[in-house]
């Protein structure tokens, strides 16, 4: 007979996007019998039973029809007996669904809502606030699980008549049952005040804001998941200015343009980088900037790409869409390294001097969420933040934890996690933790994780980085003992291989080899890792190879001026005096403070040992930068090493400067001699650039080669670390690996750098203490 | 080494090593200040007052610093700890040790100076002890001396509390700035120490202010942030430092920085650090401007600890604020 019954399990993002609603209707549509519900955490069961022609069009419905956020991880479909069901309904939660569902993140406005705000016959014309079951704040608005409309800053807005009319219709394909639905009757409101809190009198106060912002102006915006900065980024004064009052002599700003088109006159454009741009998510996307771009230079200064977003809610498009440009500097409303403001009073104390006027509205910001970041490396999209769009969607692990587990994460650019069961929920985007006052943020996400998911954090595993002197171990030490809960400590390298390895769901107790680079990270002997090649089980590691440990004379003061590890390594080659000299020749003294003196002081402290050592590549990429006069100064967090990508980027491979492997490790003392001598021969400093860091991945590829001789999976090398997303590096790993075969895993979900961190630390300590 | 540099691992060897050996009872005398207040000195009841006791071992290297020598150097921390309980320095012993070799002349030098500082400083050097070790078992010379002083009231670093002001006297660092760039082998040319005793200063305010004076510290060994991180532990509160107020001359900012030091990790040897009473807080800064020290300035103040007991925070001139550790033996960079 041509009849069948099926059971289809579901899991992915399929909760709080009107799933349900959405089979319902396929259902009928289709004629088939059967019921869904939501099963635990983030699954949906769904049975249909009917004739082969009604489950075919069933199946074709649900792919078709699918809610732009639903994201589908994994679907099992199972045959089972004809049970005879009549009529299709939506089942009530299974009671582990209530207790433990995925929250779920922030998502852009649709296409749907949009054109009803552009609609001048529709009730939400010009309605910033216009959302429906599939886009719109989720997490950035609520206060606790499960997310339903009572939980969440629209409990403050009681659905008017109409809104409650669409809110029970279940032939609103979109807004039944849709908990963050509002219209301009019911909804919250905007409006624009000084920054002293004076309201402006005008009748569209969006309109008022674009037009101040259109004559240089700088305008705070209040958006989804905290506050913006908006300001031309088109005027070179305006930017200037704005650099000037946030204090922020280079960091990049990101860009907001009305849409993809707008986008376009700003950035290459692939098909793949507008999907995402336009995709519920939403990210700033890292993308090749148009030479004929009518962005100022002090947008990204040095560099050859651009940072941007489109329009992700109503209240933003319709202000892009006011303004001249159709893109606007849209940078996070924050104190230079502090959280960035999510309410009025924050704006009011710490933008005072950054911005003139407020766009404000009364919907409450719950819980911060930063834009998140993307860029493409090696041909992949890879996360450098991770927040809205992102987070909080959890991340399953291809086994089952062993006790529920909250990591703290590394320091800087961080996030931490909470886990149980298969799931491992990273925080999102939280910033740096050496900042007290991120820190205290940490703390305050990861106890709203912990109570969201009813995590007993005494009898829970604390994990944290293996760094002393981490504020973020500090923060687990204390909860350790205030809680007797175990604490277990990562290195910082082996947490970042492991986060690509849980990532893609793989088990503990294979063998595998991974490559982490990055800035800094302390190692198992004291000194600062950072370009190590790792052979792991995820439950333990061994370093089988590693950059050549380079003296970083001044500490910290190294990292900001990376002449200095330019001048150490030179004063290996040939001692202080000649290293002075030379630093002299080169230019280098000009990327110090105290010129030619503290050259000498470097050179010293190098000579004299008096200098913690790191094998670290970021530290090796800021000596190249400096050497190669580059970049001089780390303004933010990677700028020598970020701007060494765009200076080689057009460069080619140089045949005789290569990177050579002495043992275990790889010789940058001898590739910075051949840098050397090339640069004093005059060859083009932009290949050079290109080659140095092709051949520092070329050189980790090949160590890594070597490794997987005694590992157990011998396919696949798993590299993340802060400068894992650096193209040169990761295609050079590539191209050496695959000649062999050999497969080059980046992270997908989470952040390479160490905002991805907690996710390994959580399979770390997992598989410490033994998985099933 | 790191055990003798005055951070967290020298606190640690004091308190396993000494401390925690000597039987409860006798770690102080009844209604005195004995070792586990970890205090400048020590104290005795006597009619009308406390006798205050100080002991300290002095070892530099270089001996000899513009600004003066080891036997400056350790009269004036001598005088200083005295002062920083509250107490007129009377009187002092003391024992060098020098190594075999050491130049006789230069001997004299130091005790010429020693006993220069003692006296200009009205204090009596009442007995001492001269010892002279084989080459190679001590590294020049080591200078102690113990001070002996008289205070009516004792200043204590326990009686800190919420919404006291902190007021540093002097630029800070400039004594450790100058020894540590001169065993980089730098030519300091515009460094000078600040060793000097501090009784022109004090004994006016202890005088005049003494009720409010909460507590006192000469910021020797660790600096800044061993002095406040002490503070800070020993009454459970946080203190909260504006970096930008805090006086620092420019050519040993720009040392320290060529460095990559941290100046608030740096000794001063003429500087006090002091917890005031908010109330009279401006006015001491007045009378301490009036005394001739124009450079003191209210950097801080303590606060009621809320989320974390016992920690400095640092107000950066940019506006983070971050935790400020007392100082340990490894530089570990922390930026990625
Ligand atoms: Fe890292
Ligand atoms: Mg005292
Ligand atoms: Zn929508
Ligand atoms: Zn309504």
């Amino acid at each position: 007979m041509g009849r069948a019954s099926l059971r289809l399990l579901i899991s992915g993002i399929v909760q709080g996007v009107g799933f349900r609603p959405f089979v319902y209707r396929v259902a009928l549509l289709s004629g088939v019998a059967g019921y869904v519900r939501n099963l635990g955490g983030s699954e949906v069961e769904i049975r249909v039973e009917g004739s082969w022609g009604q489950l075919r069009a069933f199946l074709r419905l649900f792919a078709e029809k699918l809610p732009p956020p639903a994201r589908i991880e994994d679907l099992e479909i199972i045959v089972e007996r004809w049970e005879g069901i009549r009529g299709f309904r939506i089942l009530p939660s299974s009671r582990e669904a209530r207790r433990r569902s995925m929250i779920p993140p922030d998502f852009a406005v649709c296409r749907d809502c949009l054109s009803e705000v552009l609609n001048p016959h529709d009730r939400r014309y010009r309605y910033p606030f216009n959302s429906c079951a599939y886009c719109g704040p989720r997490f950035s608005m609520m206060y606790t699980v499960p997310y339903d409309r009572e939980n969440t800053a629209m409990r403050d807005f009681p659905l008017c008549t109409g809104c409650e009319r669409e809110y029970r219709d279940p032939w609103n394909e979109r807004r039944f049952h849709a908990q963050g639905i509002s219209c301009p009757k019911c909804g919250p409101r905007v409006w624009l005040e000084t920054i002293d809190g004076e309201v402006v009198e005008t009748r569209d106060p969006i309109r008022e804001a674009a037009r101040i912002i259109d004559e240089g102006g700088i305008v705070a915006v209040k958006g989804i998941g905290g506050f913006h900065i908006a300001a031309l980024a088109s005027d070179d004064d305006v930017v200037l200015e704005l650099r000037k009052r946030k204090k922020r002599p280079t960091k990049p700003f990101a860009l907001m343009a009305l849409d993809s088109d707008a986008a376009e006159k700003l950035v290459y454009l692939d098909r793949e980088a507008r999907r995402v741009l336009e995709s519920p998510e939403a990210p700033i996307l890292l993308l090749p900037r148009r030479e004929d771009a009518p962005v100022s230079k002090y947008v990204a200064p040095g560099l050859d790409t651009l940072g941007v977003m489109i329009a992700y809610s109503p209240l933003h498009y319709l202000l892009l869409s006011e303004t001249r440009d159709k893109f606007l500097i849209m940078t996070s409303g924050n104190v230079h390294g502090k959280p960035m403001c999510t309410s009025i009073e924050c704006v009011r104390e710490k933008l005072k001097g950054i911005v003139d006027y407020v766009l404000n509205h009364n919907r409450v910001i719950v819980n911060r969420v930063d834009d998140s970041v993307a860029r493409f490396t090696a041909g992949r999209l890879v996360l450098i933040r991770r927040g809205r769009g992102y987070a909080p969607t959890w991340i399953r692990l291809g086994f089952r934890l062993p006790r529920e587990v909250v990591a703290f994460g590394a320091e800087l650019q961080n996030a931490g996690a909470v886990a149980f069961e298969d799931k491992v929920v990273l925080t999102q985007y939280i910033g740096d933790t050496d900042d007290y006052d991120t820190l205290m943020e940490l703390e305050k996400y990861l106890k709203w994780f912990v109570e969201q998911y009813s995590i007993d954090v005494s009898k829970a595993v604390l994990v944290a980085d293996l760094h002393p002197r981490y504020n973020s171990r500090r923060l687990a030490e204390e909860w350790a003992s205030r809680t007797g809960a175990e604490l277990i400590l990562v290195q910082h390298h082996h947490a970042h291989v492991a986060s690509v390895i849980a990532e893609r769901r793989m088990k503990p107790g294979v063998r595998r080899v991974g490559i982490a680079i990055d800035g800094v990270g302390y190692g198992l002997d004291g000194s600062i890792w950072g370009g190590e090649v790792i052979v792991t089980d995820l439950a333990s590691f061994e370093r089988v190879g590693h950059l050549e440990p380079q003296p970083l004379p001044g500490g910290d003061r190294a990292t900001e001026y990376p002449a200095r590890i330019a001048i150490a390594i030179l004063t290996k080659l040939m001692g202080v005096d000649e290293a002075v000299e030379m630093a002299v020749k080169l230019g280098l003294v000009r990327g110090l403070p105290y010129g030619e003196s503290e050259a000498r002081v470097a050179a010293i402290q190098a000579a004299r040992g008096n200098a913690p050592l790191s094998s670290s590549m970021g530290r090796i990429l800021d000596a190249f930068a400096a050497l190669l006069g580059v970049c001089y100064h780390r303004g933010y967090e990677g700028e020598p090493a970020i701007r060494l990508e765009a200076y080689g980027r057009r460069g080619k491979l140089l045949d005789d400067v290569f990177a050579p492997i002495r043992g275990n490790m790889v010789d940058t003392t001898r590739l910075f001699k051949m840098v050397l001598e090339a640069l004093m021969e005059g060859v083009d400093r932009r290949s050079l650039a290109y080659t140095v860091m092709w051949r520092l991945g070329e050189a980790l590829a090949e160590l890594a080669l070597r490794a997987l001789n005694n590992a157990e999976d011998g396919e696949n090398v798993y590299m993340a670390g802060g400068a894992a997303v650096n193209d040169v590096i990761a295609r050079a790993v590539e191209a050496r690996l695959s000649e062999e075969g050999v497969k080059l895993v980046l992270p997908r979900k989470v952040p390479a750098g160490d905002g991805g961190i907690a996710l390994g630390q959580v399979a770390v300590a997992a598989s410490m203490l033994g998985t099933s | 080494l790191a055990h003798g540099s005055g951070g967290r691992e020298t606190e640690d060897i004091v308190l396993n090593l000494i401390v925690n050996l000597v039987p409860e009872s006798l770690r102080s005398v009844p209604g005195g200040v004995g070792l586990e207040a970890l205090d400048d000195g020590a104290a005795i009841p006597v009619p009308g007052g406390y006798m205050v006791f100080t002991v300290d071992s002095y070892t530099v290297n270089p001996p000899f610093f513009p600004g003066g020598n080891i036997g400056s150097l350790a009269a004036s921390g001598t005088i200083n700890d005295l002062l920083m309980m509250g107490a007129r320095p009377v009187a002092a012993l003391d024992a060098i040790v020098v190594e075999e070799g050491f130049e006789v002349s230069k001997l004299r030098e130091i005790t010429e100076s020693l006993i220069k500082t003692l006296a200009e400083n009205n204090v009596a050097l009442i007995g001492g002890d001269f010892k002279v070790l084989p080459k190679g078992q001590l590294d020049k010379i080591v200078v102690t001396v113990a001070g002996i002083g008289f205070a009516k009231k004792l200043i204590l670093d326990s009686n800190i509390k919420p919404g006291d002001k902190i007021i540093v006297t002097g630029p800070i660092a400039e004594h450790g700035a100058l020894i540590l760039a001169l065993q980089q082998n730098l030519e300091p040319k515009d460094l000078v120490s600040d060793a000097k005793p501090l009784t022109d200063l004090m004994l006016p305010l202890i005088e005049e202010y003494g009720d409010y004076i909460h507590a006192a510290r000469d910021p020797t060994r660790g600096g800044l942030a061993m002095a406040l991180n002490d503070w800070a532990e020993a009454t459970g509160t946080v203190i909260v430092i504006d970096e930008e107020k805090i006086p620092i001359r420019e050519p040993v900012r720009a040392y320290t920085e060529m460095l990559g030091v941290d100046p608030l990790t740096l000794a001063s040897e003429g500087v006090a650090l002091l917890a005031v009473d908010a109330s009279k807080a401006e006015e001491v800064l007045q009378r301490i401007h009036e005394l001739g020290y124009k450079e003191a300035r209210i950097i801080g103040e303590v606060k009621k600890a809320e989320r974390h007991k016992g920690i400095v925070l640092l107000k950066s001139v940019t506006g983070g604020v971050r935790i400020l550790e007392p100082p340990s033996g490894e530089i570990v960079p922390r930026i990625c």
